[in-house]
């Protein structure tokens, strides 16, 4: 018997992956742009699903609005580029085949372990104050995630100084 | 409930499309686009674990975000030095960009 929670996972998970496939197979760059924030936006609802719905709201944020705009920017910038349809593809049958290999043993993979159907516990009403203390938890991930502020502000000094008119 | 299993195998399924854009574009922007795909792949099997293994429900979603940063990170960087090098060559075709061939 199929539930309806999985009848909408089969839903976003063809969305998602039809979108996927769509964005490597596209001609113009534009459009494999514009696959790519549907392909995002069925990730985000997989998080939905997962019941994190902080998560796909970050999803949103950073991938829908943050990466497409710049990945939309860096196009705009190198439009030329755009003309040589006929080069934009290198050897697209061996990609295939190692795509395919990939996809088979990982799955080859996933089938043989007897994998949780469903997960241990509810969901608690307080997850996501629980993942702010853990987040800044000394004896947890305090120290990375001051890394990861450190390291969040030295990539845009360097990506302004990459990109910096001589 | 959704068994565990769909859910890798989706995300395998992804990592593996991304897989075929990187291998198969010779534009550094869709190759970079791609690099994205194989990120959320990885967070979607992070997020499945933190939900079904995982009582706490903290340690999975932890390392999603910290994959956030990184993505984050590598598209500013990545981007930037894609136009850097299409004001420097008039190209971002991976293929022409190789003088590190030797």
């Amino acid at each position: 018997m199929i539930t309806l929670q999985q009848i909408f996972f089969l839903i976003i998970a063809g969305v998602m992956l039809g979108a996927a496939i769509m964005m490597v197979s596209a001609r113009q760059v534009f459009h494999s742009t514009l696959w790519m924030i549907l392909t995002f936006l069925g990730v985000a609802g997989f998080y939905v699903l997962l019941g994190s719905s902080f998560m796909a709201g970050l999803q949103l944020f950073i991938y829908v609005g943050a990466i497409s705009v710049l990945t939309v920017i860096a196009i705009m910038v190198t439009r030329g580029m755009m003309r040589h349809h006929r080069h934009s593809f290198n050897d697209p049958l061996t990609a295939a085949i190692a795509a395919l290999a990939c996809f088979g043993g990982l799955t080859w993979l996933i089938v043989q372990i007897p994998w949780p159907t469903r997960p241990l516990m509810d969901i608690p009403p307080d997850d996501l104050a629980f993942l702010g203390q853990v987040l800044i938890d000394p004896n947890r991930y305090m120290l990375l995630f001051e890394v990861a502020s450190l390291l969040l502000f030295v990539v845009l000094v360097g990506a302004l100084y990459i990109v910096r008119e001589r | 409930m959704v068994p565990l299993s769909w859910y890798l195998i989706v995300a395998a399924a992804l990592f593996s499309i991304g897989l075929y854009g990187i291998l198969a574009h010779r534009n550094l922007v869709v190759i970079l686009m791609s690099l994205e795909l194989l990120l959320n792949a990885v967070n979607i099997n992070l997020i499945a674990f933190s939900r079904y293994l995982e009582p706490e429900l903290v340690n999975g979603r932890t390392f999603a975000l910290f994959v956030y940063v990184v993505a984050a990170a590598e598209a500013a960087i990545g981007l930037a030095l894609v136009v850097n090098i299409w004001r420097n060559r008039s190209t971002v075709s991976v293929d022409r960009i190789d003088d590190l061939k030797g």
